[in-house]
């Protein structure tokens, strides 16, 4: 029980933080609808292979909007030495990490609820039509992006070329992840039910959610202490 | 006496190479080269997740320095196979990538892998550099079956089906003894490169 309060207190200061600043909310949203804008330059926004492929543009902008909220999760600590305070307090390296990845999902989470209607007119999409199906996809999808993006976070925060190396670390890791909310995705945005070909990769996003979650937990620690 | 050792080890891999290629023409190409490069980088990503948690438990570097050994001469070992794959494929079907599911997760796994070897360069502080590396290779290590069984759902196996009965040891034998040898040579190459790097230390102490 200590140890959810524990995670709750952390959450409750790193969305406090953001929505006073707001510095990567506004830019990752931002940037989502500039990537949305260029894709329909890419392909022709109304036509039916689009569409068919849509889930996979959808998911490319959420990862790329997403590891802008997430670079900022660990680096914000950074002025005025507040990591080295938050590791110093009497709170496991658990907590400090569920916190902040529940922050960073919650985060993440909005600003895909915000893009999605934007796709939807863009790119005159369905996505209303089986929302309940969809919004456990983005759930599944965003947890796992999260968990892992949190955890390079950490890993990067005090090395070179940090903006870069968050991006190059978690994608490679996200592909079994990010390949099921896409084919999951295209199929729900273009009228499908999930039919039992594709629930398998409802069953690995679970999957990779619970063994990342899992391993990071126990992890982090190492990684936050050295 | 150690350097008389690893030559032997040289000699005896190549050996075997040699008598592999006298089979060229009776066994297909995947038997003699693609499923052995494979196997090795496989048997070298199990031996990196070994030494990184030997590492994490014991704090010993020369499990760190036998895991970052580990994982290159894997690297070395699947890049080798996947360009192996992509002449068996241009032989099979006239293009030289199908995104058939093996090499496609073959391809993830070396992408997985290099980005080890990438948070290894940027970190600059020794012990952090081992843990953070350590923890790493065991992410990666996990994703490796979740991404093999995912992308065999997205495209199924195309042109790379290959008769395991063709596969015999000796060929199997020779790239483990060549792999082996890399991971030895380089494990002592990073200890010497910690060993210097302590002397360099000393000497701004002093």
């Amino acid at each position: 029980m200590r140890f959810f309060r524990q995670v709750w207190v952390v959450t409750v200061k790193d969305l406090r933080a953001e929505l006073r600043t707001k510095e990567a909310i506004n830019s990752s949203l931002a940037f989502a609808l500039v990537i949305l804008l260029m894709f329909s330059f890419a392909f022709d926004p109304l036509a039916d292979t689009t569409r068919e492929m849509s889930g996979g543009l959808l998911w490319i902008v959420f990862a790329f909007a997403g590891t802008l909220v997430l670079n900022r999760s660990f680096a914000r600590e950074l002025p005025n030495d507040c990591l080295d305070g938050l590791i110093a307090a009497p709170v496991s390296g658990a907590a400090i990490f569920l916190g902040k990845a529940v922050a960073n999902f919650l985060l993440v989470l909005a600003v895909q609820l915000i893009s999605l209607p934007v796709f939807g007119v863009f790119y005159s999409v369905p996505w209303t039509d089986q929302f309940p199906e969809l919004l456990l996809v983005l759930v599944l999808g965003t947890w796992g992006l999260t968990v892992v993006g949190t955890v390079s976070s950490a890993l990067t925060v005090n090395i070179r070329l940090r903006e870069l190396m968050l991006p190059m670390l978690t994608y490679p890791i996200m592909f079994p992840a990010l390949l099921g909310a896409m084919e999951l995705t295209a199929t729900l945005v273009t009228g499908n039910p999930i039919g039992p070909d594709k629930s398998g990769f409802l069953k690995m996003m679970i999957g990779f959610d619970v063994i990342y979650t899992a391993v990071s937990l126990v992890l982090v620690e190492t990684i936050l202490v050295g | 006496m150690r350097e008389k050792r690893l030559y032997l080890l040289g000699v005896l891999a190549v050996a075997l190479m040699a008598y592999n290629l006298t089979e060229i023409a009776a066994r297909p190409l995947q038997a003699l080269f693609y499923i052995p490069l494979c196997g090795t980088a496989a048997l070298a990503a199990v031996t990196s997740l070994a030494a990184s948690i030997a590492f994490l438990r014991t704090r010993n570097f020369r499990f760190d320095s036998l895991a970052v050994a580990a994982t290159e001469a894997g690297l070395a070992f699947l890049a080798a196979g996947i360009v192996n794959a992509c002449f068996l494929i241009h032989a099979a079907a006239g293009k030289w990538w199908t995104w058939d599911s093996r090499l496609t997760a073959a391809l993830v796994c070396w992408l997985l892998y290099a980005t080890y070897l990438m948070l290894r360069h940027a970190v600059q502080e020794p012990t952090k550099r081992a843990a953070s590396t350590a923890v790493w290779s065991v992410f990666a290590f996990l994703d490796v079956p979740l991404a093999v069984v995912t992308i065999q759902w997205w495209k199924p196996a195309g042109h790379l089906r290959f008769d395991w009965t063709q596969l015999r040891f000796c060929n199997l034998a020779a790239m483990v003894l060549l792999g082996t040898l890399f991971t030895v040579v380089r494990m002592r190459q990073e200890e010497t490169r910690r060993e210097m790097d302590s002397l360099r230390r000393m000497t701004h102490a002093l």
